[in-house]
């Protein structure tokens, strides 16, 4: 079984960034709060896996639940000192957005330290990281395109099933609803805007741990790529969560397989403007698709082309 | 000899004259018309690129000089732009023409990029509009960095420079002087310009479309109009920033113009010293350059010091952050608030109350 290791880098890259758009979705629809932090989280993500390999050892893949459990603490970070009494407080959506970019930077200096520290006391190369050298493979394809899909399958399904099945998924739902409403029907709003930044923080660290496997780790890695997270959110619609995974997908593989195709019937010199691809798709969106692939009526067309068959 | 201190200032006065105009810019943007504007860096970046990409060709031509792709290729890149010094320095009038073409040229691409952007900030509204904003600054720092004919991709191209003949008379420092007091000086015309706009019925309109967009279309203004008008006349005066500051640094790089320098630190500036408050701008940029640049002087006693393990210059980055996050919590008016400007005084005010409740009362 010999998949191309375009394709499979390809639904790797696409694989965490779902995960990521749909951290960027799920604090969007909970808390208002565009997080301009996912970049920087993400970034926490890959340097706690690369800590974790170069300093202890074992299989990147190990440390992956490191990886979710340090990015929730960053999300839990935020809310509870700056989101949260911001939120109580009633903020602008932009005022929102600023305070998360203030602790976006605030977490890139720290990676930077972090970097210089891992640089001048272990002797390590943390600003030129790639963690593909130590993946390995699974029946002829990279560990890391099955070990983020199915992680990425598997956690959007836990999601589905908590959201759907349990009682406080339910309050968490009521509370993105309408949050007044919930409020008075006696759910505590906090600990679901908490939960939030537990997951999305969580996810972004986990996503840009993920992400590491095919790009060239540095401390930059996370604001390179922000653009394409906002990009596959905004193409999921930005207010329902299962939009931000797929348009994460939409994105990842057109950014992988789209540009591979163009590189083909165009030339290689198209490969420098890979950046482009997600702006391209984020206009495109924004233009004719204002409500995103979430917003297309798709039951009705469904039922539309069903009953054409009929008749 | 000339003393450190003195060009230390110089540099300062230089940062906090270019930064000035850029968060000004951004001010009138963010602060009066309430557009959040993440994407400051796509103006400054277009009017840098207007003078290192077409003015600087546009003088190669009528000297005679190659002015296509060979102009930025940096094997005949640096020897052209020698050659058009060695002309520029003896003639005064094509200096200033030249300096004076450059910033038209800023200028107006900056209001073209103005007028592009706000084709979607019509239809969007806050953290989609934030967004979008924030990627197009991103798309031409991706065209430049990899299309070389536009401004040397990778290498930075050279600029001709329109002060020569002061640095062939006087030599270098004094160049630099001329060049800090001359951004300074643009920064406090465009504090003055801004300062009448904003104190104009077209301001009043813009705090309008801040504070209420629907009492301002109640009141006849066009949003649509109001919002255009708005993104060119800023991303015209950072474009202009852009244009000094290539000029300045007589180098023009795509890798110059960074999302966090030229988007976000504006930002902080400008959330210093008060959104919607130009006085505010000039105190929030005195301190955060005053800071960056101390740290940047002793960025080597603050390591040995303190034992650091690490490069004092990611302190610059803490400090921004931190500043961002405490200011939006504990002071989101910034230092020097916005004054409200009431058209009708609180002494008429009150008068009118008093007449209506004395009318109810009988």
């Amino acid at each position: 079984m010999a998949v191309s290791p375009i394709i499979a880098d390809g639904i790797t890259f696409a694989s965490a960034l779902a995960l990521l758009a749909f951290g960027i979705t799920l604090l969007y629809v909970c808390t208002r709060t565009f997080n301009f932090a996912h970049a920087s989280m993400a970034t926490w993500g890959l340097y706690v896996m690369y800590t974790g390999v170069e300093l202890f050892g074992g299989s990147p893949y190990q440390y992956l639940p490191l990886a979710f459990l340090f990015g929730a603490l960053l999300g839990v970070i935020c809310y509870v000192f700056i989101n949260g009494p911001l939120l109580r407080r009633g903020a602008s959506e932009v005022t929102l957005m600023m305070s998360t970019l203030g602790y976006d930077i605030l977490l890139l200096s720290l990676i930077q330290i972090y970097c210089d520290y891992l640089t001048r006391v272990y002797k390590l190369y943390p600003r030129m990281v790639t963690m593909s050298k130590y993946d390995f493979e699974i029946f002829g394809v990279r560990a890391a395109t099955i070990v983020s899909l199915a992680s990425t399958i598997g956690i959007l399904i836990a999601l589905h099933l908590f959201l759907h099945k349990t009682r406080f998924g339910v309050a968490v739902r009521a509370t993105i609803e309408n949050p007044p409403l919930a409020n008075i029907i006696g759910i505590n709003s906090e600990i679901v805007y908490m939960t939030s930044w537990i997951i999305g923080g969580g996810l972004a660290s986990l996503g840009g741990a993920m992400i590491s496997m095919v790009l060239t780790g540095n401390p930059v890695m996370g604001s390179l790529i922000v653009v394409s997270m906002f990009a596959a959110s905004i193409l999921g619609g930005l207010f329902s969560i299962y939009g931000g995974a797929l348009g994460g997908y939409v994105v990842g593989l057109a950014e992988y397989m789209g540009l591979y195709a163009l590189k083909l019937s165009v030339g290689p010199w198209i490969l420098m403007y890979r950046p482009v691809i997600p702006l391209i798709i984020m206009a495109v969106t924004l233009l004719f698709l204002p409500q995103g692939l979430a917003g297309i009526p798709w039951a009705s067309i469904i039922e539309k082309f069903k009953g054409g068959e009929k008749r | 000899m000339i003393p450190p201190i003195v060009s230390l200032i110089l540099s300062i006065i230089m940062e906090c004259g270019l930064f000035t105009i850029v968060t000004l810019s951004l001010n009138l943007e963010v602060g009066f018309t309430g557009l959040p504007q993440f994407g400051r860096v796509l103006a400054v970046e277009v009017g840098a690129f207007a003078v290192g990409g077409v003015a600087a060709r546009i003088l190669a031509y009528m000297l005679g000089f190659s002015a296509g792709a060979k102009y930025a290729n940096y094997n005949y890149n640096y020897r052209i732009v020698d050659a058009i010094e060695a002309v520029l320095a003896k003639n005064v009038a094509l200096c200033v023409g030249y300096f004076i073409l450059a910033l038209v040229l800023a200028a107006l691409s900056g209001a073209f990029i103005g007028w592009l952007t706000s084709r979607p900030a019509i239809r969007l509204r806050e953290a989609y509009l934030g967004i979008s904003l924030l990627a197009w600054g991103d798309v031409l720092m991706w065209v430049a960095r990899n299309w070389w004919p536009l401004v040397g991709g990778t290498n930075a191209v050279h600029v001709p420079d329109p002060l020569s003949p002061i640095s062939e008379t006087f030599g270098g420092f004094y160049r630099f002087m001329v060049m800090s007091f001359l951004i300074f000086g643009f920064a406090i015309l465009t504090y003055i310009y801004l300062e009448r706009i904003t104190k104009s019925p077209f301001g009043r309109a813009l705090k309008m479309h801040r504070d209420c967009e629907l009492a301002a279309s109640v009141y006849g203004v066009d949003l649509v109009k109001l919002r255009t008008k708005c993104l060119v006349i800023g991303s015209a005066i950072a474009a202009i920033a852009g244009a000094l500051y290539v000029i300045y640094s007589c180098t023009c790089s795509a890798y110059t113009f960074s999302r966090v320098t030229w988007t976000f630190w504006p930002w902080a500036y400008m959330m210093l010293g008060g959104t919607g408050s130009n006085a505010g701008v000039f105190v929030g940029v005195f301190i955060f350059i005053i800071i960056r640049t101390l740290i940047n002087i002793y960025k080597v006693d603050i390591a040995e010091l303190f034992h650091l393990p690490f490069d004092p210059i990611w302190l610059e980055y803490t400090l921004v952050g931190l500043a961002l996050i405490l200011i939006v919590l504990f002071k989101p008016h910034g230092l020097i608030p916005e004054k409200s400007e009431p058209i009708v005084s609180r002494k008429k005010i009150q008068e009118i109350i008093g007449e209506t409740s004395g009318k109810k009362g009988k």
